[in-house]
């Protein structure tokens, strides 16, 4: 009855790359993490703890970033960010102030701003009641609040845990990643 | 459309739907609601291996993960509060257009095609099911139509509308959410738009035209379920 439908072709990032342009210097801040508004209520996703990152960095409200924000630390966006954001390690929260305008690409995500771009998670995506995100969204698990808005697709992709997975397995992944990246919906 | 053809799906919702039984709405909660358009819709798409399915209401974890964790493919586009947003938008431009410099209003229809230009952008024939809840009843009945050819051509052949119409105005503003397999939980919210016009029979098929098939149950609070395939 049905066809396979065809998948999305992979499209362009939403905003090309461009050096790295901030207009205050960002600042590492201490290793406490500032007070992000837990506003996530979803019963079925358990947030990890935060990881033991070496830091935690955070954009603070009024500072804007045009570029590639990549690294191993915790990110806390509470300002305004354009361009392409990978902390494959660490945790990228875009608090109530933020206005985001870049792919994410993260181990957890937590959003209470304003997101356009497409998000990806290798652990858990979360949607605070006062976020706005327009892009899709790929993690293994999604949380969203009573009262989050979204535009876009959303897809929960296995964790690459097994180093080497079954010729069926693999071609499940393979189908997965290649929506990667696809155009905003 | 065979209705008849395939086996039916068992009850098999979300985890605690097994011990819920099918039964007249007011059996379940107050603001629960058994679907059968639902669970019509679910047995149609159940045939596709990680399916596609547009929810055009607001996002909830209930329908994101029901769908998720039967391996479909979830997207999301709040379609009334889009509309809501950009009819506000276009009062403010008329408000503060010069003379002469497009300031002029636009007929619904006109406003409906200038909307569906940044709203509902999907590729064709790509979604198997869509679920457009009772959003239709909200939209000026002149801007329905371009917006039902829109919905008609995301649809994947095969693939089914769930669309509900009001039999007499709304008493109360609602936003639906799946609950399990077979009922669909509705929400009390603040007004984010009017009931604009109350569909008969006739106006509906004439909508869904270019639909193949259809199908609908009425429920005792006189809300029918229309389920349309493609």
């Amino acid at each position: 009855m049905w066809r396979k439908p065809n998948e999305d072709k992979l499209s362009e990032p939403l905003a090309a790359p461009v050096p790295f342009k901030s207009e205050e210097p960002v600042k590492p801040q201490s290793p406490q993490a500032p007070q992000v508004p837990s506003s996530f209520a979803a019963p079925s996703m358990t947030s990890s703890p935060a990881p033991s990152s070496p830091s935690l960095s955070k954009i603070s409200a009024g500072l804007k970033i045009q570029g590639e924000l990549s690294g191993d630390t915790d990110l806390y966006i509470d300002g305004s960010v354009q361009g392409k954001v990978r902390m494959m390690n660490g945790r990228v929260t875009v608090g109530p102030n933020g206005r985001v305008q870049a792919e994410i690409e993260a181990r957890q995500i937590s959003i209470d701003g304003t997101v356009e771009g497409n998000l990806k998670a290798s652990e858990s995506a979360q949607f605070g009641s006062s976020s706005k995100v327009v892009g899709s969204v790929m993690s293994p698990r999604v949380g969203v609040a009573d009262g989050a808005r979204l535009r876009g697709k959303i897809e929960t992709i296995r964790t690459p845990q097994t180093p080497k997975p079954t010729a069926a397995k693999g071609a499940a992944m393979e189908d997965e990643a290649e929506t990667i990246g696809s155009k905003v919906e | 459309m065979n209705w008849t053809a395939k086996p039916r799906l068992s009850s098999t919702g979300a985890p605690g739907a097994a011990a819920r039984k099918p039964g007249p709405a007011t059996s379940v909660s107050p603001s629960a609601r058994v679907s059968n358009g639902l669970k019509e819709f679910l047995w149609l798409i159940s045939d596709v291996p990680r399916g596609r399915v547009l929810d055009l209401g607001p996002i909830w974890q209930s329908t994101v993960s029901f769908f998720v964790e039967k391996g479909y493919r979830v997207s999301s586009e709040d379609l009334l509060r889009a509309w809501k947003d950009f009819l506000t938008t276009e009062e403010e431009r008329l408000r503060t257009a010069a003379v002469g410099e497009g300031g002029e209003r636009l007929s619904p229809s006109r406003l409906a095609e200038k909307f569906l230009e940044t709203a509902v952008q999907y590729r064709e024939e790509s979604y198997h099911g869509v679920l457009a809840w009772d959003m239709l009843d909200y939209f000026d009945p002149a801007a329905v139509p371009p917006l039902v050819k829109r919905l008609s051509s995301l649809v994947h052949p095969g693939g089914a509308v769930l669309a509900l119409f009001h039999s007499r105005p709304a008493e109360r503003f609602h936003r639906y959410r799946v609950v399990d397999a077979q009922s669909v939980e509705l929400i009390p919210a603040p007004t984010i738009a009017v009931h604009a016009h109350v569909f008969q029979n006739r106006e509906i098929l004439g909508l869904f035209d270019e639909f193949r098939s259809s199908k609908s149950f009425v429920g005792r609070d006189q809300v029918r379920e229309a389920l349309y395939v493609k």
